[in-house]
């Protein structure tokens, strides 16, 4: 056996063919994308071409440039009032996605658990799986809006879980929780005395009420490893940066595996981020807007051809069920696109108890989104 | 009633530079408000420079826009001079970008 027992026995993807056939087509309308469709704003651009013909094209410290730390330490400051020591809790990465993995190789010994509320994003499974961890997944469903209830928290708590994997607003319900509803939870994280790895990568796509950090919550700064970035809010996926802050005890471990398997972040998107939190406010909201009026436009299209979806209060993805067409996830999105070529993800990519789901995407023009409920209706009215 | 009623499809659009004579009291507003007045004229600016007014016409075609300067605009007391510029493309309009071919960059599908 050449690959490692640890890779060999992570589950396979059940949607890769799905994928491959996606792929395979021509003239799809997609909703199925997780990225924004904007471009990044041109000042970013434009600042990061610059760096590149000024020569920035060297490494950055491990921990990511100092100019850069000390912006989002700003930024939280001023946007989330909370403090962070740019030399000692914050660390850039590449992307959350690297941010994630090394949260968990930094705090899990061999065996322990994470709990990571369902339906979640792809890889907070494998993430776990990878650091030697066990994923203990809660099931959430439509009923309650997809939330984890602390009463869920509590009962899966204790001897060997060491903490849980919470992603706000969440890919791929779009579920967001009140700062109400965030110090319940954050109550039972305190009794069991767990971590949290908080992945808030869509906190300024909040649309319904304002965003409240885990770790702005009484006495959870020092249990908290909080996860943003730029891909989202700012349009910026393809420049891969990502920070991570924290207690610096979590912050130093992570830096030191991120030192020797990434060693920095590149640095052209380091500057470009930098232009972003610099200049860039005006079009995240910008782009919150036009993402918010394509949110109701798309929730009450869907509930009007009978696919139930619940508000979504953030991200850019509503998630409605499929029970009206008979069939699992799977078969209606395989359906839908061989005869409506229209692409969304089926609810089992996030989740096994996502059968009745599909992911749709409404980082789309609002011409597609419209032309794709019409071929959806087409297609739910020849069944 | 005018007959120039474009459809935004297929509007022909034109900047045209007025250079004009100013009358004693009422200045450039006079004849600002006899140009401003027809309905194919859709903005109409003073300004500070080399002519006087910036006025922007739509019409449906070019003959229809030139036909309005030379028998309304150019003929009409205290205009010294105009010249038309006609718009070829548009690339961005009130804050809004046109790209006349825009590729899709994106994977058709991602988590």
């Amino acid at each position: 056996m050449r690959i490692s027992k640890r890779v060999d026995e992570l589950a396979p993807s059940g949607i890769r063919a799905f994928f491959d056939l996606v792929l395979g087509m021509k003239d799809v309308i997609s909703l199925g994308v997780g990225e924004p469709d904007f471009v990044t704003p041109w000042h970013v651009r434009a600042r990061a071409i610059e760096s590149l013909e000024q020569g920035y094209t060297s490494y950055t410290s491990n921990k990511g440039m100092v100019e850069l730390r000390l912006e989002i330490a700003a930024l939280l400051e001023r946007r989330r009032q909370i403090s962070y020591d740019p030399e000692e809790e914050i660390l850039i990465t590449v992307g959350v996605s690297e941010a994630l993995d090394l949260a968990m190789r930094a705090i899990l010994n061999p065996g322990e658990k994470v709990l990571v509320p369902e339906p979640c994003y792809v890889a907070y499974g494998p993430v776990v799986e990878l650091a030697g961890g066990k994923a203990v997944f809660l099931r959430t469903s439509i009923e309650n809006g997809f939330k984890v209830t602390p009463q869920q928290i509590d009962e899966a708590a204790g001897r060997g879980v060491r903490g849980i994997l919470l992603g706000y607003p969440c890919n791929p319900t779009g579920t967001s929780y009140s700062k109400k509803e965030l110090e319940a939870i954050a109550r039972v994280v305190k009794k069991h005395d767990m971590l949290v790895i908080s992945d808030e990568l869509y906190d300024e796509l909040t649309y319904d009420f304002e965003h409240t950090p885990m770790a702005t919550l009484p006495q959870m700064r020092d249990r908290v490893v909080y996860l943003n970035g730029f891909s989202k809010s700012y349009a910026m996926t393809g420049f891969r940066i990502g920070y991570a802050c924290g207690p610096a005890d979590i912050i130093g471990a992570m830096t030191k595996i991120h030192q020797y398997t990434m060693l920095c972040a590149p640095i052209t998107g380091q500057m470009a981020a930098i232009e972003a939190i610099k200049t860039a406010s005006g079009d995240v909201l910008a782009m919150k807007k036009e993402y918010d009026r394509r949110r109701r436009f798309i929730v009450g299209a869907l509930n009007d051809i009978g696919m139930t979806c619940h508000m979504p209060q953030g991200a850019f993805y509503a998630f409605p069920s499929v029970k009206v067409s008979g069939e699992n996830s799977l078969d209606f999105a395989r359906n839908l696109l061989l005869k409506q070529k229209v692409a969304l993800v089926p609810g089992v990519a996030f989740g096994h108890c996502c059968e009745d789901h599909v992911r749709i995407s409404y980082a789309s023009s609002y011409d597609n989104l419209t032309e794709a409920i019409a071929r959806i209706e087409k297609y739910l009215k020849k069944k | 009633m005018s007959k120039v009623k474009p459809s935004p499809s297929t509007v022909v659009r034109a900047l045209i530079e007025v250079s004009i004579t100013p009358q004693k009291d009422v200045g450039f507003d006079s004849i600002a408000e006899r140009i401003y007045s027809y309905p194919e004229v859709k903005s109409c600016y003073l300004l500070s420079g080399g002519f006087d007014l910036l006025v922007i016409v739509e019409g449906e075609s070019i003959h229809t826009v030139a036909d309005f300067v030379a028998a309304k605009l150019s003929s009409m007391a205290n205009v010294r001079q105009t010249a038309t510029h006609f718009l070829l493309r548009k690339y961005k309009e009130e804050g809004q970008i046109f790209k006349h071919s825009k590729n899709e960059r994106r994977q058709i599908i991602s988590c």
